[in-house]
């Protein structure tokens, strides 16, 4: 049902609007939240493990170095030489008692003739006693190579983090997307549904519990509401056609008693007015069935129909309202605009839009009528106000409620001969002049 | 003139035979297919007017079987149904013309008429009133033997209006006989009246008298 179909259209678009964003993208986005303040941890962590264990290995050498010199020192003479070498990375000294048991370790800041800057040392201090006299012993070694290495190291370290970050998000990606294929086919499959389609509904099984379970409920759901469907529309017509008889009975008999040549004129009137009444409801009637024939698509186009030939039929037709009204009506026919339509459809169009703009105009006004192999349109002057957009196209609304003899169908049924015949018909209102322009509908997708 | 009214709706079959009844018609009637079957085999009849929808068959197997005992009793079909492959149906087998339920009763007598005309006089005949004479075969009117200037619409206004002699004709049956389905398109019957207006102002000035009455508020009667 139209009227059905907007809403739902009005609800997605509610949806779209406010801040939504595709699955994918959200996993995504998700995904990096969480993964990159992580791996920055893991990061940190890792480079600090790795300095520490550099210093103590270093530490270690330090050490090593000093046990080597002791060693050394014990088998010199005490007036060697080498008791007061001093360079940056080793000296000795003779210093005041009493030894150090445990060596000072320390990283200090040191200026390097080659960097010509201050670079970073560890440093080993140890007083130590060799036959009895005290030196101050101590060793340096440069950071800077370790600290190269461990720059370099981090470097690496973040390049595969990052590589394996993107290889994840990319596999995160191409898995999502392949595993939800089958929800966006359903829902695909689901916003191109058309009422009179829902029964030859069927989705593909798929390997994913939760989405067969999708499919089933809308499937169910579908089912449910064509066969709603269905039955309102046998029921619309069962109960027109059954009204038919009665309405064909009571108007006859009305216009028997009129022959009544007993009659007061009063009583007359009032059987005329009745038998009017009776009239307009079989109009409805026959209108409301037409329209449900119409969405049962039970006209079925045979070819392509000559629009310029039916409105030239109709402007024969309609020739004495329009003289009676005395309407100026022009018309540019540049070319003729050729439909697919079932010839009751097309001449229910042109008649319908033709006769609006004859019964809306005001005497001696004027109607203009375009047509072309792009378009057909046709405007009119007219009193009335514009016509809302939200009742535009609706079954019994009407924006003269005082004409009498209108039954407020006759837009809709236009509006239902375009949907289900691949037409667009648009209205605007310009100037006290009522437009109304029917085109082929190009699908915009 | 003996016409045939299969019909099951018993009210309908009452108007319809008192209207046409009123025209000059003797009537007939049948309430189903049976016996609408016995009746036009055991007696001729110039119409035949048939619902479709009967018990026991449909009217249009009437019309099957007027075809096969090679009646040329002319054949209306009603519908409560306005489905054109019903129509067209009615029409291929050999049906003369097809009404729509609710029908106005001028119509389906204007319909007899027009019909029973072609059939038995195949149209060369002319229909006269008073001091009017009609001659459909070139749809031209006389009156006094002279000829009378008549529009399309005019001509068929009082085609109709003989038609129905002596009846009073609403206006809406008047619309709905010169502009079909169309005339709901009409907005208010103010354009009959024009053509009335003409049509009486032509035959007055022809030297007819003013056939036309007007039934306030109703309608028109022609006598």
């Amino acid at each position: 049902m139209p009227v059905r179909r907007i809403i739902s259209r009005r609800c997605m678009v509610r949806v779209t609007g406010s801040n939504s964003m595709k699955l994918l993208t959200k996993n995504t986005i998700w995904f990096l939240l969480i993964m990159l303040p992580l791996l920055a941890a893991g990061g940190i962590y890792l480079y600090q493990e790795f300095d520490k264990e550099l210093k103590k290995e270093m530490d270690e050498e330090l050490v090593n170095d000093k046990i080597q010199w002791e060693i050394y020192f014990e088998s010199i003479p005490d007036n060697s030489p080498i008791f007061g070498i001093t360079t940056p990375e080793f000296s000795i000294r003779a210093a005041n008692g009493p030894a150090n048991a445990q060596p000072v370790l320390q990283t200090i800041m040191q200026y390097q003739e080659v960097e010509h800057k201050k670079v970073p040392y560890r440093q080993l201090e140890q007083v130590i006693s060799i036959r009895d006299k005290f030196y101050l012993l101590t060793i340096r070694k440069s950071l800077i190579e370790k600290d190269d290495l461990i720059k370099n190291i981090a470097l690496v370290m973040a390049l595969a983090f990052i590589g394996l970050l993107l290889f994840t998000i990319l596999v995160n990606r191409l898995i999502s997307r392949s595993i939800w294929q089958p929800f966006y086919q359903s829902l695909d499959k689901m916003e191109k549904l058309q009422l009179e389609q829902m029964h030859d509904l069927s989705f593909p099984d798929t390997t994913v519990t939760e989405f067969n379970r999708l499919n089933e409920v809308l499937l169910n759901a579908t089912s449910r509401i064509y066969h709603d469907f269905v039955i309102m529309k046998e029921l619309t017509e069962d109960a027109a056609h059954e009204m038919q008889t009665p309405l064909a009975i009571a108007q006859n008999r009305l216009e028997l008693l009129l022959q009544d040549e007993a009659l007061q004129p009063a009583q007359l009137q009032s059987i005329a007015q009745t038998h009017e009444a009776l009239q307009r409801l079989s109009h409805l009637n026959h209108s409301l069935l037409f329209m449900a024939k119409i969405g049962n698509k039970q006209f079925v186009p045979a070819g392509k129909i000559s629009i310029r030939a039916v409105l030239e039929k109709h402007l024969r037709l309609f020739e004495e309202l329009i003289r009676d009204k005395e309407l100026l009506v022009s018309t540019d026919i540049s070319n003729d605009l050729l439909l697919l339509l079932h010839p009751l459809l097309a001449d229910t169009l042109i008649s319908n839009l033709l006769g609006n703009a004859i019964k809306y105009n005001y005497p001696k006004g004027q109607i203009t009528i375009q047509l072309n192999e792009q378009l057909f349109s046709i405007c009119n002057t007219s009193e009335y106000p514009p016509i809302p957009a939200t009742q535009l196209f609706q079954r019994f609304k009407k924006n003269a409620s005082n004409l009498a003899n209108s039954n407020g169908l006759g837009l809709a049924i236009v509006k239902k001969i375009a949907d289900t015949n691949n037409l667009k018909i648009y209205y605007l209102h310009k100037d006290h002049e009522h437009h109304f322009i029917l085109r082929q509908h190009r699908p915009h997708h | 003139m003996n016409i045939l009214i299969i019909e099951d709706e018993q009210a309908l079959q009452e108007s319809i035979t008192q209207y046409l009844g009123k025209q000059g018609y003797v009537c007939e009637v049948a309430a189903n297919f049976r016996e609408g079957i016995q009746k036009i085999n055991d007696a001729d009849y110039e119409c035949i007017i048939a619902d479709i929808g009967l018990p026991y068959g449909s009217g249009l197997d009437i019309v099957k079987e007027l075809k096969q005992i090679r009646s040329d009793a002319g054949i209306i079909i009603i519908s409560a149904k306005d489905s054109l492959e019903d129509k067209l149906n009615g029409l291929g087998l050999g049906a003369d013309d097809y009404l729509t339920k609710p029908f106005h009763l001028s119509e389906l007598s204007a319909r007899v008429n027009a019909l029973l005309r072609r059939k038995h006089f195949g149209g060369n005949t002319s229909i006269i009133f008073q001091d009017i004479q009609v001659i459909p075969a070139s749809k031209t009117v006389l009156v006094h033997q002279k000829p009378v200037e008549l529009t399309a619409k005019e001509y068929q206004l009082l085609v109709y209006f003989i038609a129905n002699q002596h009846r009073v004709i609403t206006k809406s049956a008047l619309a709905a006989h010169l502009w079909g389905d169309e005339y709901d398109m009409a907005g208010s019957y103010d354009f009959i009246y024009s053509h009335i207006k003409n049509l009486r102002r032509k035959l007055m000035d022809a030297g007819a008298p003013d056939y036309i009455k007007t039934v306030y508020g109703t309608g028109y009667r022609f006598e």
